[in-house]
C-alpha cells in the first residue's frame, strides 16, 4: 500500500477527520454512486487497496443520495438494479424506492470497508495530465490527489438543469429542483407548481397530490406512460433467496431477458412498437375518462423516443380536482406566479422545477485535461465519444464510467456499469502491472463512435420525431444511449483488449 | 411478417407454392459492413417455424432481432389441402429445400428450426447437407415419446369436442410457470384468447405423433446449436439432449423457459444464435454454452 493511502486512512481514523492535503495513489475515482462504489468493491476484492474515492458530497449515493423528493423510486426492478455481485434477498418490493437503494449502497460501502478510502467533501476542480510524471494530478477544494489512473464515476444525471425562462431568478416564493429536494418545507395546503413531465415529475405529482391545497403541472411534452407492475416480496420469499440464491438469480435473469427483449421497441420495429404503444394508450384510456384532459396527455411522437415512464398513479392525481395539467406554455415567471402563454398567472407558493440534469454537456468534462492541455469538453464538442464507451484518445489511463452512450432505454444501467468495472480493473491490471500509460488508438475511436452511429441511425431516438437529451444538440447525434443490445454491449467491452490502445512505457 | 424493408416472395415446391419473407440485407442498420468476412456475403438465416401455424407466430420476436445482424429468410408451411390428410416428413422438407434454393446466393444458408420446424430441419440438413452452413434446433425431439403422445391426445380430444378449455391447454402446456405468474390477470386473458384464434395447427398435430427421425442424426455434418428448454412439458428437455447427443458436430445450450421459448426469452434465443453463426465452428463439437447471467 503506497503511503499517501496509509497516511489517509490514518488521518481519517478519529472524526471528523479533515483528509490530508496531498495523497498518491494507484487509482482515483471521481464520485460515489453505483458506478464508483462498484468499482471500488471489485478492486478491494482483487486485492487493489490503493485508491481514493474523491466525493464533493458528504455521503456516499450518487443520483440515489440526490434524489430524496417525495415518491423517489426506480423503475427498474431492484433485482435487476442491483450489483450481481451484492445480491440483496431483502428487496421489499418488485421496485424499490429511493430510500432502500440508498441503503442498499451505503451497506455496500461499510460491508466492503470502503470509507477508508472515501474523501468526502472533495469537489474536482481541475484534473491534469502530467507528463513528466505521467501522472493525475486532481486538485479539489480540499486538497491535491496523485495517480496513476483517473476515472470519472460522476455520473451523467448528477448536474440538474434549470429550465430558460425568464423571471425564474426572482420568484418569490420557494422555489427548488427535485434532485436539490428541501425536505424540510411543508407543502401541505400550499399552491405548487411543478414544471417538467419527466421521471421524477411523474413520481413528485402524485405525493404532492395528496396534501397541497392545488397542484398545477406545467407540461412541454407528454410522456408515454405505462402500468407499474406492483409487487411485494413476503417474509417466506425473502428468506427464500437467502437460503437458495439461485431463486434469485432466475429472477435476475428473467427481469434481463425482459428488458433485453424490449430492445426491438427502440429499433422501431413494428410489431414491437406497436405492442407498447397499445399498452401505453389503453393505460391511459383507462386512468382518464376525460376526453379533452386525455388528448393533452397523448403523446404525438414514436413511443420510445424518450423515456418511457411507468407509473400507476400519476394520471389518477392529474384526474384530481385539486390538480391542473396545464399545456398552455410558460411566457414568463413573476415573483408570486408563472404568467402562461395565455396570459393566465398562476399564483403559487412553491415552484418545483423537475426538467432534469445536464446530459449533453457534462460539467466534469470541463475539468478533465489530458495530454497537450487538450479539454475534455472540448474533445467531446460535437457530443460525447469514446473508444469500447471508456477511454478517450489523448487521455492517458483515463476511464469514463457511464459516459457516451452508455445509456439505456431499456434496461438496468446496473449491467452496464458492471460491464465497464470489468474493463477498468483489466486495463488497470494492465498498465500497473507494466507502468504503462495507455490510451486508445484515435483511429479506434473513430471507427468505434461511427458504428455506434450506424447502429443508432433508424433507431425511434433519432426517427422518432422527438426532441430529447439522448441526442447531441450541436451534431444530432445519439450521445448518451447504447442502440443494441445490453448483452452486446458486453460482448463488446465486457473484456479489456490492448489491441486497439497506443500503449507506451517509461525509459528505464 | 409486418417489418420495413421486408420482400414478400413465393418458391414453388412441386405444385405447392410457399410464401417467404427476406428480410434483405439493408434493415440492419449497416450492421453488415461491420462484418470481417470477405468474398462471398455471410449465409442468410432461414427460419423454419413450429406448430403454431405461421413465420409469424413463431418468430414475430426473433427475425427482426436476427435481421439486426443478418439476412433472414422466414416462410409459412403449407399443409396438404385435403384436411383429413397428413403431411409428410418429405413434403415439408421439399417446402424448405423449395425457399432456400430460391433465396440462397449461390452457397448454403443457416438453417434454424424451432419445434415442428427442428424436425424438418433435422431431415434437411442429413439429407441435403449443401444446403446447410450451420443448424439451429430449438425445442425440438427426435421421436415422439408417450408423453407426448398423452398430451396430443387431450389436445385432439378437446379439438374434436371444440373444447372452450382447448386454447387455456394450450396456454398451460405451452408455456413455464414463471411466464404464466409474470401476466397480469388481463394479459393472460389475452394470450389465451390469441391462442384461440391463431391458424389451425391440427394437420402439423397429427404429424407430431409420428416424428422419428432419430437415426437422421448421425448423417447431419453441418455445425450444430441444440438448444433445449428446461421447463418445456412439450418437448421435455431430454429429448433436447438426446439430439445433442445424437449429432456429431453438435454444441448445446439451456434456457429457462417453456416450450414457447421464442415468446418467453427471445432476446437469449437470439444472443445465443447470433452468436453461434458469427462463427459457428468457433466452439468445437460438444461444447456447452452456460448460462448467461445478467
Amino acid at each position: 500500500m503506497p503511503d499517501g493511502t496509509q497516511a489517509l486512512m490514518d488521518a481519517r481514523t478519529g472524526s471528523p477527520a479533515r483528509p490530508i492535503a496531498h495523497a498518491e495513489v494507484e487509482v482515483l475515482i471521481i464520485g460515489t454512486g453505483f458506478s464508483g462504489i462498484g468499482l471500488a468493491t471489485m478492486l478491494r476484492r482483487s486485492g487493489r487497496h490503493s485508491f481514493l474515492m474523491l466525493e464533493r458530497a458528504w455521503s456516499i449515493g450518487g443520483t440515489w443520495r440526490d434524489n430524496t423528493y417525495p415518491g423517489a423510486a426506480c423503475d427498474i426492478q431492484s433485482h435487476l438494479y442491483s450489483y450481481s455481485f451484492r445480491p440483496n434477498p431483502e428487496w421489499s418490493h418488485l421496485y424499490a424506492t429511493q430510500a432502500e437503494i440508498l441503503a442498499y449502497l451505503q451497506q455496500i460501502s461499510d460491508e466492503e470497508e470502503l470509507a477508508p478510502h472515501i474523501v468526502f467533501g472533495a469537489e474536482v476542480l481541475e484534473a491534469n495530465w502530467d507528463d513528466e510524471r505521467r501522472r493525475w494530478i486532481v486538485k479539489t477544494d480540499s486538497g491535491e490527489y496523485v495517480a496513476k489512473a483517473l476515472v470519472s464515476a460522476a455520473g451523467h444525471l448528477s448536474d440538474p438543469t434549470l429550465p430558460d425562462i425568464p423571471g425564474l431568478d426572482r420568484f418569490g416564493g420557494k422555489l427548488f429542483h427535485s434532485a436539490r429536494w428541501d425536505s424540510s418545507h411543508r407543502w401541505e395546503q400550499q399552491r405548487v407548481g411543478v414544471i417538467g413531465t419527466g421521471a421524477s415529475a411523474i413520481q413528485i405529482v402524485p405525493e404532492l397530490a395528496k396534501s397541497a391545497a392545488q397542484v398545477t403541472v406545467f407540461q412541454r411534452t407528454a410522456p408515454y406512460i405505462v402500468p407499474r407492475k406492483e409487487y411485494e416480496y413476503s417474509k417466506a420469499e425473502q428468506r427464500m433467496f437467502a437460503r437458495l440464491p439461485g431463486t434469485a438469480q432466475a429472477i435476475r435473469d428473467d427481469l434481463f431477458w425482459d428488458n433485453e427483449a424490449r430492445f426491438p421497441q427502440r429499433r422501431g420495429v413494428p410489431a414491437f412498437i406497436d405492442q407498447i404503444t397499445k399498452v401505453s394508450l389503453a393505460h391511459l384510456e383507462a386512468q382518464v375518462a376525460d376526453p379533452d384532459l386525455r388528448e393533452r396527455l397523448t403523446p404525438h411522437y414514436a413511443i420510445g423516443c424518450k423515456r418511457i415512464l411507468i407509473s400507476n398513479d400519476y394520471y389518477p392525481a392529474l384526474c384530481q380536482a385539486n390538480v391542473e395539467l396545464n399545456t398552455d406554455g410558460i411566457e414568463r415567471i413573476t415573483p408570486g406566479a408563472v404568467e402562461t402563454r395565455t396570459g393566465r398567472e398562476i399564483d403559487l407558493d412553491l415552484l418545483v422545477v423537475a426538467t432534469g440534469f445536464e446530459a449533453t454537456d457534462l460539467p466534469i468534462a470541463h475539468r478533465i485535461v489530458g495530454r497537450d492541455n487538450h479539454l475534455l469538453s472540448d474533445h467531446w464538442s460535437d457530443g460525447g465519444r469514446a473508444f469500447a464507451c471508456t477511454t478517450v484518445t489523448r487521455f492517458p489511463n483515463f476511464f469514463v464510467m457511464l459516459g457516451p452512450n452508455t445509456g439505456l432505454g431499456a434496461g438496468s444501467m446496473i449491467y452496464m456499469v458492471e460491464t465497464q468495472i470489468a474493463y477498468i480493473c483489466e486495463a488497470i491490471d494492465y498498465l500497473l502491472e507494466r507502468d504503462a500509460d495507455i490510451e486508445p488508438d484515435p483511429e479506434a475511436e473513430e471507427e468505434y463512435v461511427e458504428s455506434i452511429h450506424a447502429r443508432s441511425v433508424g433507431s425511434v431516438w433519432l426517427s422518432g420525431g422527438c426532441h430529447s437529451w439522448y441526442v447531441h444538440p450541436g451534431s444530432g447525434r445519439l450521445t448518451a444511449l447504447w442502440p443494441d443490445f445490453m448483452s452486446q454491449f458486453r460482448a463488446e467491452n465486457g473484456h479489456f483488449n490492448p489491441e486497439h490502445y497506443l500503449v507506451s512505457v517509461a525509459n528505464t | 411478417m409486418p417489418l420495413p424493408a421486408v420482400q414478400e416472395g413465393v418458391a414453388k415446391a412441386g405444385d405447392t407454392e410457399v410464401h417467404y419473407y427476406d428480410s434483405s440485407r439493408d434493415l440492419g442498420a449497416g450492421l453488415d459492413e461491420r462484418d470481417p468476412s470477405i468474398g462471398l456475403p455471410n449465409p442468410p438465416v432461414v427460419l423454419l417455424h413450429g406448430t403454431g401455424g405461421s413465420a409469424e407466430n413463431s418468430f414475430w420476436a426473433l427475425y427482426p432481432m436476427l435481421a439486426m445482424r443478418h439476412r433472414v429468410v422466414a416462410f409459412d408451411f403449407v399443409d396438404p389441402s385435403d384436411v383429413n390428410q397428413t403431411g409428410t416428413l418429405e413434403e415439408y422438407v421439399a417446402q424448405a429445400v423449395a425457399v432456400i434454393d430460391t433465396v440462397r446466393d449461390g452457397g448454403p444458408c443457416h438453417v434454424v428450426g424451432y419445434s415442428f420446424g427442428a424436425e424438418i430441419a433435422s431431415a434437411l440438413a442429413a439429407q441435403r447437407s449443401d444446403l446447410v452452413a450451420a443448424l439451429v434446433l430449438i425445442a425440438g425431439w427426435s421421436t415422439t415419446d408417450a408423453h407426448q403422445l398423452m398430451r396430443n391426445s387431450i389436445w385432439q380430444q378437446l379439438y374434436d369436442e371444440q373444447s372452450a378449455a382447448l386454447a387455456e391447454f394450450m396456454v398451460f402446456t405451452g408455456y413455464s410457470h414463471r411466464f404464466i405468474l409474470a401476466k397480469t390477470p388481463a394479459e393472460l386473458k389475452e394470450l389465451i384468447s390469441s391462442v384461440r384464434n391463431g391458424p389451425d395447427r391440427s394437420a402439423k398435430m397429427r404429424f407430431n405423433r409420428t416424428v422419428a427421425i432419430a437415426d437422421l442424426l448421425s448423417q447431419i455434418t453441418a455445425p450444430t446449436l441444440v438448444i433445449g428448454c428446461t421447463e418445456d412439458i412439450m418437448a421435455p428437455v431430454r429429448h433436447s439432449r438426446v439430439i445433442f447427443g445424437g449429432i456429431d458436430n453438435a454444441r448445446y445450450a439451456e434456457v429457462i423457459a417453456g416450450h414457447g421459448v421464442v415468446h418467453e426469452r427471445p432476446a437469449e434465443l437470439f444472443t445465443l444464435i447470433d452468436t453461434f453463426l458469427k462463427d459457428p465452428e468457433a466452439t468445437p463439437a460438444s461444447h456447452q454454452f452456460g448460462a448467461t447471467h445478467a
